[in-house]
Formats: C-alpha cells, structure tokens, sequence
C-alpha cells in the first residue's frame, strides 16, 4: 500500500484540525473542574456520540473485523447482546445513582455508597489499566502503520501520542470529547465506502449468502453447545458471561465511558447519553463486522484477499481491514481510511487518558496526597497527570513490543477487574444492607477467583498455569466463563460479609441505593424525554434484528 | 473564532474540506486509467454532508439569538 500527495494532505488536515480543536477550547479552561469534567455543560448529541467514540478504538474498529473473518455473523453479540441491554440498563437505572450523587468519578461513588478503602481499590486498578490499554492502542498504531504503510514505528509512536497530548493538554476533557465526536464521523464514513464497495465486488448481500460458510451466517444457531459454533461458546456463558457480567461489568462501571454520560448538562440528559448511544451502537456491526464477512466471501471468489501470517505463523485476523483497505480503495479515499484508522487509534487513547487524569487527580491526589487545593491547583495537576498519561502510555508501548503476551494480559485483567466490580456496584445500588467490607473482600475475592479460573483452564494455548482441569473450544468461551465466576464469587463473598458486618446508616445511602433514593416522576409528556419509553423502543429494536438473523 | 467552538460547524468544515480535496483530485486525474470513481462519489457526498453540518450550525446560532 502506498500513500500519495493526496492521502498526506488529508492526514495533515485531520491533525491539523484536531489540534485546533485543542487550542480554540483552552480558552474556556479555567479550573480543575473545567479541564477535567467538562463543568457538566457538554449538550446531549455530543455526549451521545462520545459514548460509543470512547469505546470506538483501536480493538473495536480492527478487532470486529478480525472477528467476523473468524466468527461470522456471530460477531454482532458484542452489539446487540453484550451493549444494547447493558446501556440501556445504565441509563435508566444506574445513571441517577451516578449523576445524582454528584460523584465526579465511579471510584468517588464507591467511597460514598462504601468507603475509601474501595474506593482506593477501583481508582488504583482503574488508573493501571487505562494507561496500560492506551499505551496498547499506541503500540497497535505504531505497528499497524509499519506494517501497511512501511512508516519508522518510533516516529509513529511519538507522532501519535505528541497529537494527543496537545489537544488533551490544551482543551481537557471538552477536547476529547469533541475530537470522539469528529472521529466518530470520520471512522463511519471513512470505512462505510470500503462496505458498499465490497459488496458490490461480492455480488451484494445475496454474494456474500453464497460465499460465506452457512454456519457463520447465523446469530443464534448452534448455540446449543460450544462446539457447534464458530465462536466455540455455549448459549449459557454467552447470555450470562458476556450478555450479563461483561457487558453490564464494562458499560455500567468503566469510568472511561460512563464520564461522557457524567459530563451532560442535566440528569435527564445523563440518563438518555447512553440510551440514544445504543442506536448507533446497535447499527455498529454494518461498518465495523460486515469488512470481515465480506472479506471471507471475496476470499472465495478473488485471489489478493488472504490475510498474512503473524509471527508466531497463525493467520492475523487484525490485518482484516487492512487487506481491504489495500485492495479495494484507490488513493484519495486510501487517505480518508488510513485517516480514519489512526483516529479509532487515537481516540481510543486520548479516551483512556482523560478518563486517567481524572480519576488520578481526584480519587487519588485529592483523596490521599493534598485534599484542600485551589480550584488552579487541581487544574495544573490535571494537566501534570495528562502529561504524565503519555509518557507512561509511550513506556508501555515500548513494553508491549517487547512482551507479545502482554495485550493477552490486559485483556484478561479488564476481565478480572469489570467483572467482579459490576457485582459489587449491583449489590451497592440495590440492596441497602450491603456493607464496605463486604464490597471490598467481596472484590478482592471475585479478582481472584477469575485468575483462579484462568489458572485452571486453558483455550487456544493460554491459561492453565496452575493445571489444566478443562480445556474450553475458544479463548472468547474462556473469557465469558471466567468473567461470571469473578462475578459470582464476588457476589457471594459480598453477600456473606455484608451479613456479617454493619451497614451505613439508611439516612446516610439516600440518593445512593435505589430503595432510600425518592423516585424521580418525569413531567415531559414527550415520549422521546422519557428515558424508559426510549429504552424499552431501543430494546425492542435489538430483539427484532436478533430474530431476523437468527 | 467563537464558530469553531460549535462542534458542528468544525465537523462540517473538515469533511467540506477533505470533500473538496477529493474532488479536484478526481477531476485532475481524470486522464488517467487508474482514476477511480470512488473519489467522486465520496468526494461529493462528503461536501453534501459538510454543507449540511455547517448550514445545521447556523441554524442553532439563529435560534439561539
């Protein structure tokens, strides 16, 4: 693949406009609060759209369609089983608890509904895995530009987190938030081309029914059992692993995607940013799953659609997009897609690092270094902490060329860490009796029983470094399997220690846990105002496309 | 400058932008074999889509006055 004249300059305009992004915004950046919070003004579309951008990164864009060359059409469940329900969920029931509360972050919630010993917990495990998975995105981009367009990885590495760190410095949270909204745009209609494209070259919808496997063209059938499915997953682990624990354990608690719902401009708004995020998000798998399966069929049918080998000599799924890219856009074009690839890269990074400022400053600068600072103290240790962001992000890039295994690693600590932290904020919001050491040992437990569980089984090489008890059809099987004993353990152990010991006082847990909070009566007669009415449309919608794949 | 704080205004502008780069790369390519009508079409439909996110911009600052 070779870049021109034209796909240069459309990648400088883009870096070009993201850094004047940055710089128009410093001007309104005057406190703490400004640069790390949005001072909860940011109006309702664009948080919408910055919900789903968070979690648009690097993985999503060339993960999906590394998994629809691998799982077909069964891909779509990270949409439509393991989000749609999950946001929803958010939205409706948990986002008054977040917002109402007046928590600036997750962990700031925890040490109110817990205390801060929990809090410590989530906001230290938190703060580790958004610098390490932003470093990952860094070292995904730099290898992903050496690969396809021969660029130097160092000075890829050092491009990539300089851009990010100017228009995170200068415009704060506003900053990232406006550039997800900008990438979003450009990653939908940088690879929506490559979709319509391929189609047409596949012989449209009816092609890709004659070319692709049957049985990877299904959502639902096979799912009996794990081996008669291309994802190697049975229906159980795949409606309570990833469509329960993961699903609601990443949506529900991640800070990094819950603050673009914290920032809005009132509860209302706050509660219906994750609702109407959930209709692009269920549309998602038509730009980002359908390269994959169009892929298989053009495999079929025209030589040049092979994907490379890795390393290790196993075929690469990731290079899904690429190989696409490669063969069916010409220049001009080749530089809006290149460009929208670097933007999935860099707004999956730029994400992780504010959602890192954050809780750095408040859950642990302010908590447990100096807790009385001016409002400008805390702004210049915002952007201390966002400078320090990147350079541990491009330390870790570094780490994860050197260590393959490493992204492996985070993958599995997201899982130990999310899993067991939904259970905890489950209980918390709902029933009152649930005490602080019953949250904290309940989640140290549920952390270590997922390595336990991963210790003790292995799929595709990985895992079983105490023995090996069973060994599961697919790593994605493993992984949703783990995910619901953390949450099971640490759902127990928190409802056994909570028995045991004294809760906070009921005047103490209002506007915390769902019973003692007054219910909110929404006077909007405007259906689309209502944020149950939306989800319930929202829901419906998912339940219908399932059907119609199934 | 205050207009580029309006997200639609920036968005429209970026891809009327790359839009019209698109195009004029079309159009001074159009001797040649390898000239792919891909450019054109999204070329066009990126300008369509900019104009509209900037007209949208406008309209919001008319409400707001």
């Amino acid at each position: 693949m070779k870049l021109t004249l034209i796909d240069y300059l459309i990648i400088a305009v883009y870096f070009l406009f993201v850094i004047t992004i940055g710089y128009v915004l410093k001007r309104k950046i005057k406190t703490g609060n400004d640069f790390l919070m949005s001072n909860r003004n940011i109006p309702l579309w664009i948080t919408s759209l910055a919900f789903i951008s968070a979690n648009l990164g690097a993985q999503e864009v060339l993960g999906m369609a590394a998994n629809g060359v691998k799982y077909g059409l069964y891909t779509v469940h990270f949409y439509w089983l393991g989000a749609s329900l999950a946001m929803i969920f958010l939205g409706v029931y948990m986002m008054p608890f977040y917002y109402g509360s007046k928590a600036r972050s997750v962990p700031e919630y925890l040490a109110l509904r817990y205390d801060e010993k929990t809090r410590g917990f989530n906001a230290v495990t938190f703060a580790v895995m958004t610098v390490f998975s932003s470093g990952i995105s860094l070292y995904a981009l730099a290898m992903l530009l050496k690969i396809i367009l021969g660029w130097d990885f160092n000075m890829s590495i050092f491009i990539a987190a300089g851009i990010v760190l100017i228009y995170t410095f200068l415009g704060g949270l506003t900053s990232a938030v406006y550039n997800e909204v900008l990438q979003f745009f450009l990653i939908v209609l940088g690879i929506a081309p490559i979709v319509i494209i391929g189609m047409e070259k596949a012989g449209g919808w009816h092609g890709i029914l004659q070319h692709v496997e049957a049985s990877k063209m299904h959502v639902w059938k096979g799912m009996a059992s794990a081996s008669t499915n291309p994802m190697g997953v049975d229906a159980f682990s795949l409606v309570f692993g990833l469509g329960f624990v993961l699903a609601f354990g990443y949506w529900c608690t991640d800070f990094l995607v819950v603050q673009r719902a914290m920032i809005s401009r009132s509860l209302n708004e706050a509660q219906r940013t994750p609702i109407i995020a959930t209709i692009p998000k269920i549309l998602m798998p038509a730009i980002v799953i359908m390269p994959g399966i169009i892929l298989l069929a053009l495999q079929s049918q025209f030589k040049g659609f092979n994907l490379p080998t890795n390393a290790s000599g196993q075929t690469d799924y990731n290079m899904a997009l690429p190989v696409l890219l490669s063969n069916l856009y010409p220049n001009g074009i080749l530089g809006v897609g290149i460009t929208a690839l670097i933007a999935s890269f860099m707004s999956g990074m730029a994400g992780n690092v504010t959602a890192f400022n954050t809780v750095f400053t408040f859950d642990i600068y302010q908590s447990y270094i100096k807790k009385k600072a001016s409002e400008k103290h805390y702004l210049y240790v915002g952007k201390a902490t966002t400078i320090a962001g990147i350079i541990i992000s491009i330390a870790t890039a570094y780490i994860a060329r050197s260590f393959n295994s490493i992204m492996d690693l985070l993958q599995l600590v997201f899982s130990f860490v999310n899993a067991p932290l939904f259970a905890t904020f489950f209980l918390g919001m709902f029933w009152k009796k649930t005490t602080a050491n019953g949250a904290f040992y309940g989640l140290v437990s549920g952390t270590l029983a997922a390595a336990l569980a991963h210790g003790l089984t292995t799929a595709e090489g990985k895992g079983g470094w105490i023995y090996n008890l069973h060994t599961f059809y697919s790593g994605t099987g493993q992984a949703f399997t783990i995910a619901w004993i953390a949450f099971v353990a640490c759902f127990i152990i928190t409802i056994i220690v909570s028995l045991l010991t004294k809760p906070k006082s009921e005047e103490s847990l209002i506007g915390l846990v769902y019973s003692l909070t007054p219910k909110q009566k929404d006077n909007s007669k405007k259906w689309y105002k209502n944020p149950l009415i939306l989800g319930i449309i929202i829901l419906s919608i998912t339940i219908a496309l399932n059907i119609i794949f199934f | 400058m205050k207009k580029l704080l309006d997200l639609r205004f920036v968005i429209g502008l970026f891809f009327f932008i790359v839009g019209v780069l698109l195009t004029i790369y079309f159009i001074l390519n159009l001797k040649q074999k390898t000239n792919a009508s891909i450019n054109i079409k999204c070329g066009v439909s990126f300008v369509v889509f900019g104009v509209i996110m900037i007209f949208l911009s406008y309209i919001q600052e008319i409400k707001e006055e």
